[in-house]
């Protein structure tokens, strides 16, 4: 995410990828027309030159006699000639016998490898510091009494070929690049005429008013269409995120404003006497209101705090079972004082977990605070392991079974009476979310129905 | 080898005595320039000394050479070549000494305006336009209308049969270079040759193997008809002798060049390309056609001795040696011994002394062969 390296693509626009991707290979594809046609048009101009070659040689083959016991020849000079191009070529040529002895010629040219039964054949080669072309004609004397076989040997030097290569070459070169011009035109103008509804969507997101969270309506192609989706499901989502927060602030607002309300008309009322007696009543409502209503702005200052998505708190290795013990410790007078009886029951060696240490304290301080909240007389913190669990069981009414997922929601109360703020569980969920704990509810008993009772287990993912 | 050229020297046209001609540079930094050539002191000193007065800086070293001792020597010394320019007019040797790559690309602006009739490759560049003639004397008129063509000639041969017994003469295509370049040209040109040479048989012609020789024949009144004259000498021995007429041939005459080209491995390449520059300008060719025999290729040049004045004479008449790779067959010995033979049983054989043709007067299609490996 943070630095990319100039090498990778990811940083170049659409455009200039699309551009990279399609004149790289056209650019490697004209240098592969061009070397083809610079092979080719030397192959052309080498054929049209060795049909010289062969015309000459063939001249000369036809004026090979036997004459005074020894192989002979009248040499057209026209033979000559006609190796002379408007290129003025230097011209060699030779006659060899059967056994390969020089018999005339104006320079010795050598064998070429012969290849099966041709006739003629043709071969660059370097004589005296020049390159010539040499094309060797094997033939036989026709006669009645002689059948001997004899070689022609032809050369010229290059500058025709050369010239004609050329040529041709420049003529296929002009094509090529006219050919490449085109194809480079029609890349440019299909890559913008593709990326145009790109540029459309862009427009259409950048001139929409920041506080619309209402579905894109564009028309758009397929892949594009894909995309506009996605936003779309994004949008719906963030549609949902909203309102939750808007019922969230809502409900935080109706619960502070009720006991504020009631601390106010408290207040009023007692204001109204003038016994001191009952001043110091009222004062002690009011401070129970005040507790109750500082533990609910707590709480929802903790349940804002775990569900920002920004903070991610280190997380360290924590031991269960000293967690459990400690919580249970500190908290025991104080409910015993009000009648809980509260317990842990856990193994004998350390389970370790990878947690964020006051979270999870948090949560169980808050599942045991539930629990004497509804009513429990009794209270139990187990620590257990395969899987490793964390549970909090107690006697009071339970749930039914119905109501556990309702349960998990901000401000819902399994019942109206009591003292909870209807927060608690509700924080227990955004810990274990952020652990990838799983949370449920359960009976504590086998059968509610005789023996009620609720037992919620903490399941810590795996340490793998 | 030695003996070779020396035979070769004895049968080439007026083989010239070896013979050079030195202009000293004036000033610091002399720069040396050496030619070999096969023109007479008397025709080119004009040449070189209008060229060192545009070139003072240069040493400029000729030496007149007869053409096969020049092409031995360019041959002697292509390892380590002393010359570094080449003229000559036996263009099928200058030819293949171009074509085996001893010449070396002339690039300048004048080099490249040169008739591409008269060059191959800015390499091998024709610098002179001489004819082939024929000379007879004047009173010859008397007995019968003199020749003005190679067809008139085979008619005044066929018949006066026995009024031309021994009265012409012709090179011998057997023992002169000169004589067989002409005799492969005219048979390459008409088949009617043939007829023409078994005529000359027939009349008992006489076979010489230079042109002075000819002339001198012909100034004696030995000979009424000369045949295939090097037009550039004859040119000059008929105008100081009034008794005989020189005539291009109408129907065709062959046009031999010299060739000219600077060595590949010249020592002085930069002094070389600047004297063939020269050989190639206006006022070297005005000097050719003015002040020698010799004719003048370059097109801007008018008046005698001028390509242009005998284009303008004889037309498409004029049949100048193509400098092209159909003179390598010329060089070719199996091709000598072929013609030869078909020109021996032409001439019919017994005018002439039964020569067999030196074994081998032309070494050089196997000098290859000899330098190869």
């Amino acid at each position: 995410m943070s630095r990319v390296p100039p090498w990778q693509l990811a940083h170049l626009s659409l455009y200039r990828r699309l551009m990279v991707w399609l004149l790289c290979p056209l650019a490697v594809l004209v240098a592969i027309m061009l070397v083809q046609a610079w092979i080719a048009s030397r192959e052309a101009a080498d054929r049209a030159f060795d049909r010289l070659l062969d015309a000459a040689s063939l001249s000369i083959a036809e004026q090979v006699r036997w004459q005074q016991s020894r192989l002979w020849m009248d040499l057209p000079a026209s033979a000559l000639e006609m190796l002379a191009t408007d290129a003025q070529e230097r011209v060699f040529y030779a006659l060899y016998d059967a056994e390969g002895h020089y018999v005339t010629g104006n320079r010795l040219l050598p064998e070429l490898p012969s290849e099966d039964d041709k006739r003629m054949r043709y071969g660059d080669v370097g004589s005296q510091g020049m390159a010539l072309r040499l094309g060797i004609l094997r033939s036989r004397l026709e006669g009645w009494d002689r059948s001997d076989r004899f070689e022609v040997r032809v050369a010229q030097t290059r500058e025709g070929r050369t010239a004609l290569a050329n040529q041709l070459f420049v003529d296929s070169l002009a094509n090529i690049l006219l050919i490449a011009g085109l194809a480079v035109s029609v890349v440019l103008l299909s890559a913008r005429f593709a990326l145009e509804p790109l540029t459309r969507l862009r427009r259409a997101i950048r001139q929409r008013n920041p506080r619309t969270l209402a579905p894109l309506e564009l028309s758009l192609p397929l892949e594009l269409a894909e995309l506009r989706q996605a936003l779309n499901e994004l949008l719906a989502r963030m549609r949902r995120v909203r309102a939750n927060q808007e019922r969230f602030i809502g409900d935080a607002s109706h619960q502070l404003r009720t006991p504020l309300a009631g601390l106010s008309a408290r207040a009023e009322l007692a204001l109204r006497q003038s016994d001191p007696e009952i001043w110091r009543g009222a004062l002690v409502t009011m401070h129970d209101t005040a507790t109750q209503t500082a533990r609910l702005a707590g709480q929802l200052l903790s349940l804002t705090r775990l569900n920002n998505p920004e903070a991610t708190p280190a997380r360290q290795p924590v031991d269960l079972v000293d967690l459990a013990q400690r919580c249970v410790r500190q908290a025991y007078t104080r409910y015993h004082r009000r009648g809980v009886d509260l317990g842990a029951e856990v193994v004998e060696h350390p389970v370790i977990v990878s947690a964020t240490d006051w979270q999870l304290e948090e949560a169980l301080n808050n599942l045991i605070e539930n629990a004497s909240l509804y009513g429990a007389g009794q209270v139990t913190v187990r620590v257990a392991e395969a899987p490793t669990r964390l549970m909090v069981e107690d006697d009071g009414p339970g749930i039914p079974e119905s109501h556990r997922l309702l349960m998990l929601r901000p401000f819902h109360r399994g019942q109206e009476t009591g003292a909870g703020t209807g927060l608690g569980l509700a924080i227990v969920d955004s810990i274990a979310r952020a652990h990838d704990i799983r949370l449920t509810l359960q009976d504590a008993f086998p059968s509610p129905t005789q023996r009620p009772g609720l037992c919620i287990v903490l399941t810590f993912p795996d340490a793998t | 080898m030695v003996w070779l050229a020396c035979l070769i020297a004895c049968l080439w046209p007026l083989a010239a005595q070896a013979d050079r001609l030195d202009f000293a540079a004036e000033g610091g930094s002399p720069q040396p320039l050496v030619i070999y050539g096969v023109l007479d002191a008397p025709q080119m000193r004009p040449l070189l000394e209008a060229f060192h007065r545009q070139a003072p800086d240069l040493t400029i070293e000729y030496h007149n050479l007869d053409t096969m001792a020049l092409h031995e020597r360019v041959l002697d010394e292509r390892a380590a070549p002393r010359a570094d320019v080449i003229m000559s007019p036996a263009m099928p040797w200058q030819y293949q000494l171009a074509n085996a790559g001893l010449s070396a690309p002339v690039d300048s602006p004048v080099a490249a305006a040169w008739p591409r009739w008269a060059r191959w490759r800015q390499e091998l560049f024709g610098i002179t336009f001489e004819p082939v003639v024929m000379v007879y004397r004047r009173d010859l008129a008397t007995h019968m209308r003199p020749p003005e063509s190679h067809a008139d000639l085979l008619e005044l041969l066929s018949r006066y049969p026995q009024a031309l017994r021994g009265r012409i003469t012709t090179y011998d295509p057997r023992r002169s270079g000169a004589g067989y370049t002409y005799a492969i040209e005219d048979a390459g040109i008409s088949a009617r040759y043939w007829e023409l040479v078994e005529a000359l048989g027939n009349s008992r012609s006489k076979l010489e193997t230079t042109t002075s020789a000819m002339l001198e024949g012909l100034s004696d009144g030995r000979y009424w008809i000369g045949y295939n004259l090097i037009g550039s000498y004859a040119q000059a021995y008929v105008a100081e002798h009034p008794e005989l007429v020189m005539v291009v041939p109408r129907d065709y005459a062959l046009v031999l060049q010299r060739l000219a080209m600077v060595m590949r491995d010249a020592p002085h390449p930069a002094a070389a390309r600047r004297f063939l520059d020269y050989l190639l300008s206006e006022p070297a060719q005005r000097l050719l056609a003015t002040a020698t025999p010799l004719g003048a290729v370059h097109p801007a040049i008018e008046g005698t001795g001028t390509a242009a004045a005998l284009r303008e004479r004889l037309g498409d008449a004029i049949r100048p040696v193509e400098i092209g790779p159909g003179l390598l067959a010329t060089l070719d010995r199996l091709k000598r011994r072929t013609l030869l033979q078909q020109w021996r049983q032409a001439f019919a054989g017994d005018a002439a002394p039964p020569v067999t043709p030196a074994a081998e007067p032309f070494p050089l299609d196997n000098s290859e062969e000899t330098a190869a490996p």
